[in-house]
């Protein structure tokens, strides 16, 4: 067979099992949360509505059908697209209407953050070369910082940015920044920029990173093939950067399920307007649609990106094809 | 050259500080809960009342000194055997998109609000309209299905236009929830996730005198707290509309803010499951209510605030001063205990097997609540009685104990629009009467008064269930807050109404 044909086998199967996956993923969640005690009728109807009343809405709100057969109305109208409408949220709009759009921020925000950081990784591993004790002057601090969770990151840059800004400004050093206090309250890119820096810096992101980016750069630098075309008088760096590429691509799609659970917390201290905050808020009123919705959204970009990072190594390394990849 | 170059720095200085006066005439307010619904029927958390206040006009509002005053009405005129009253509208009032206001809008109002399908909260509201019909395009006749002093008091719900809906049949998944046509001083210029921006509406019979007004989603207090407090009231928010106790003397000597009080109608209670064993016998609740010290609890965790003896704030005409609240006293609570043979065995008090051992349930968004649940149960510890804390969030506790009842002691709070009507509570028939309390000579007082048609009468009632409710214990009954708002001393001329917040805000001013 020709490595194409390998290729694009190995592609379906793949995503036919990212699809079982997802199926199985979705009907756990469901489940999960159809079974959570209370639900939207308790959230909004108020006390001292007569049951017939609550039955009345139950059925309006289709919450009436035991879970597994609402699971499976669910599946059929969700594989056409179609994921229901907002109960308490936003009554009436479609999940996909509320929620698209609020998940694209959040998708955006989570893979520009981890690409910042893979970048970082990368440069940090250059400069540092090779392990020495001595660095531990700069890597043990980097440690002790990156080390809290992402959302006490959060908490504390926030404060201490607008401590530091209030203080400034009183003191007539400059004038108050449109961005000032956070979280703010005008359209404007920087907080999101914030929150992707205590991505970066939260979670023991970085440093998780960069250990694993030096670690493989040097073991490439020591591989025999290396040895081999440094004797014949050849560059290296090209070997080493398309070898690092399997590597760092695996790392990426690794890490991502890590930074989509983080930016739900960071969102919401920062308000930004993403999924994370939606996720939160219809949780907290039982909107289920729109939890199911996200969930499924979440579970579906994790199983794509590993799907896209296998077919990029099977690109670059013919081994991973053959391996059954 | 150099003229030129003047021209430019100018030039770009104008434009500057336009782009930041502009800014400055944002009212901005934080709010806790995001409005659910811009539908007035559907406006049931504080913030979507607020929010619906701006956006909708009613008949007629409550302003300061607490009279009516004309609205959407512009006079009234009470039938002569109480049994109606006649409203004359204000004319060219026109709805956000344009469209003219009549009594049509007045009528389907009405229709809507008790039309079968539209399920809501305050429904009972409107029940005492037997019939309503339009006298032309700007008169309104209401009946009621009973004589009413000063029925025009009952006339302060929103206005919805007949052309925004297909029918009287109104859901709550309505389009028109989250782009609401009203006649308002305000309309909806955006409306994202968590934040809802307004601009003034420029037909307004009185026009607002702030352009625009944004109201943002801050779940987290403290950071409310820093919008106000770091922004020195320029850049930040305008309003917090409710200060955290403790954050109060942060603004006490403040140059940029100032600390505006407001009287909401709401008390905090302990309520004693009476379907629960133990808590059946009044000793027990009488104990627990001497043993729990509230001015300590209140003053460590909630701030300033009056001390009750019964279901009503001391601003309420029906508060019975002559009852004094309890005063803690832990050996008369042991002593009590002791008479009705209960004993102490393991950690807790016992008769026969009966045992003061009590699931607390407590809702995770009442503030304080853990700091409160640990005070009282020290507290109680001290006379021997065990109290177990569940925390849960919003949803499951109002299944949990308003629906199914699975608790023994909660703690919360009831706010009311103007005065308490407590009849729901504790009249054992009351629909939300979730502590399973049935009193025979609180039943006949609270359905007596109900009947009176004499206010005076009324009042002696409610003054006489008071007391009857202080001794009976249904509830401890704990405390009512000293509420705050912080606001920038850029705006000027501001009132609140306690319930309503926003209904005098068209006549509020901010400096630049």
């Amino acid at each position: 067979m020709t490595r194409a044909s390998l290729l694009l086998i190995a592609a379906l199967r793949r995503t036919a099992g990212g699809l079982l996956l997802l199926v199985g993923a979705s009907f756990v969640i469901y489940i999960t949360i159809r079974s959570a005690p209370g639900d939207a009728i308790d959230a909004i109807s108020p006390m001292g509505t007569p049951p017939e009343v609550k039955a009345k809405l139950m059925a309006e709100f289709g919450l009436d059908r035991d879970p597994i057969t609402g699971y499976v109305a669910w599946l059929a109208r969700s594989a056409v697209g179609d994921f229901g409408e907002s109960l308490v949220f936003a009554p009436g709009a479609t999940v996909m209407d509320v929620g698209l759009p609020a998940f694209e921020r959040t998708l955006a925000l989570a893979a520009l953050a981890l690409a910042a950081c893979l970048v970082l990784a990368v440069l940090g591993a250059l400069l540092l070369g090779r392990p020495h004790p001595r660095q531990q002057v700069i890597t043990g601090p980097l440690y002790f910082l990156t080390a809290a969770p992402s959302f006490v990151v959060a908490v504390l840059f926030a404060q201490a940015t607008n401590w530091f800004v209030h203080t400034y400004v009183e003191q007539g050093g400059y004038e108050t920044p449109p961005w000032y206090p956070i979280p703010i309250y005008s359209e404007s890119w920087m907080p999101y920029l914030f929150a992707g820096f205590v991505l970066v810096a939260g979670d023991g992101l970085f440093m998780d990173f960069l250990n694993a980016v030096r670690a493989e750069l040097q073991g490439l630098r020591s591989a025999q093939f290396i040895a081999a075309v440094r004797a014949k008088g050849a560059r290296t760096v090209g070997h080493i950067a398309r070898n690092m590429v399997v590597p760092l691509v695996s790392g990426y799609a690794a890490r991502l399920p890590l930074v989509l659970g983080g930016v739900v917390i960071v969102e919401y201290i920062f308000t930004l307007d993403g999924a994370g905050y939606l996720l939160l808020e219809a949780a907290r009123e039982r909107d289920f649609p729109i939890v199911v919705g996200l969930s499924v959204l979440f579970t579906a970009t994790i199983i794509v990106v590993n799907l896209l990072a296998d077919i990029v190594r099977a690109l670059v390394d013919p081994r991973e094809v053959a391996r059954g990849g | 050259m150099m003229n030129r170059l003047m021209c430019c720095l100018l030039a770009s200085v104008a434009v500057l500080t336009a782009a930041s006066a502009a800014s400055a005439q944002t009212f901005r307010y934080p709010e806790d809960t995001r409005p659910t619904s811009l539908l007035p029927f559907f406006a049931e958390d504080m913030s979507a009342v607020r929010m619906v206040e701006l956006i909708f006009d009613s008949l007629v509002v409550i302003n300061k000194r607490g009279d009516v005053e004309g609205e959407l009405a512009t006079s009234w005129e009470v039938d002569a055997d109480r049994m109606g009253i006649r409203f004359v509208l204000r004319e060219n009032v026109k709805w956000h998109d344009g469209q003219p206001f009549t009594a049509k809008d007045v009528v389907f109002t009405i229709q809507a609000a008790q039309d079968r399908k539209t399920i809501f909260n305050a429904k009972s509201k409107y029940a005492f309209i037997r019939q309503v019909s339009a006298e032309g395009d700007y008169a309104v006749h209401f009946a009621f299905d009973r004589p009413i002093n000063e029925p025009e008091r009952r006339f302060l719900f929103k206005v919805i236009p007949q052309h925004g809906f297909g029918g009287t049949a109104i859901k709550r998944t309505d389009k028109f929830n989250r782009s609401p046509i009203g006649t308002g001083p305000y309309r909806v210029r955006k409306y994202s996730l968590r934040s809802v921006e307004l601009e003034a509406n420029p037909d307004y019979w009185s026009p607002a005198k702030i352009p625009t007004v944004m109201m943002q989603h801050t779940p987290d207090k403290s950071a409310q707290v820093n919008l106000l407090q770091y922004s020195g009231g320029k850049a930040g928010v305008q309003a917090v509309i409710f200060l955290p106790p403790k954050n109060i003397p942060l603004f006490e000597n403040s140059d940029s803010v100032i600390l505006e009080p407001y009287h909401t109608v709401s008390w905090w209670y302990m309520a004693y499951n009476h379907k629960s064993g133990a808590l059946k016998d009044p000793v027990v609740r009488e104990a627990i209510a001497l043993a729990i010290n509230r001015e300590e609890l209140l003053e460590a965790h909630l701030g300033r605030g009056d001390i009750l003896s019964g279901p009503f704030t001391e601003s309420s005409p029906f508060y019975n001063f002559q009852v004094e609240p309890r005063t803690p006293d832990i050996e008369r609570a042991k002593q009590i205990l002791a008479d009705a043979g209960y004993k102490m065995k393991g950690d807790s008090l016992r008769k026969g097997r009966v045992k003061l051992d009590f699931k607390f349930v407590m809702d995770k968004e009442l503030a304080s609540n853990q700091a409160l649940f640990l005070g009282i149960q020290a507290q109680l510890k001290k006379i021997g009685i065990v109290v177990r804390p569940q925390y849960v969030d919003h949803a499951r506790y109002r299944e949990q104990v308003f629906s199914s009842q699975k608790f023994d002691l909660t703690l919360n709070v009831w706010s009311f629009e103007e005065v308490e009507d407590v009849y729901p509570l504790f009249h054992s028939e009351g629909v939300i009467n979730f502590i399973g309390y049935s009193n025979p000579e609180v039943d006949t007082l609270l359905a007596t008064a109900k009947a009176t048609r004499d206010y005076k009468k009324y009042k002696e009632y409610m003054k006489q269930l008071h007391a009857t409710l202080n001794k009976d214990l249904p509830y401890f009954f704990l405390w009512s807050l000293d509420v705050y708002s912080g606001i920038s001393k850029r705006v000027k001329n501001v009132f609140i109404q306690p319930y309503y917040y926003f209904t005098s805000f068209h006549a509020w001013e901010m400096a630049p």
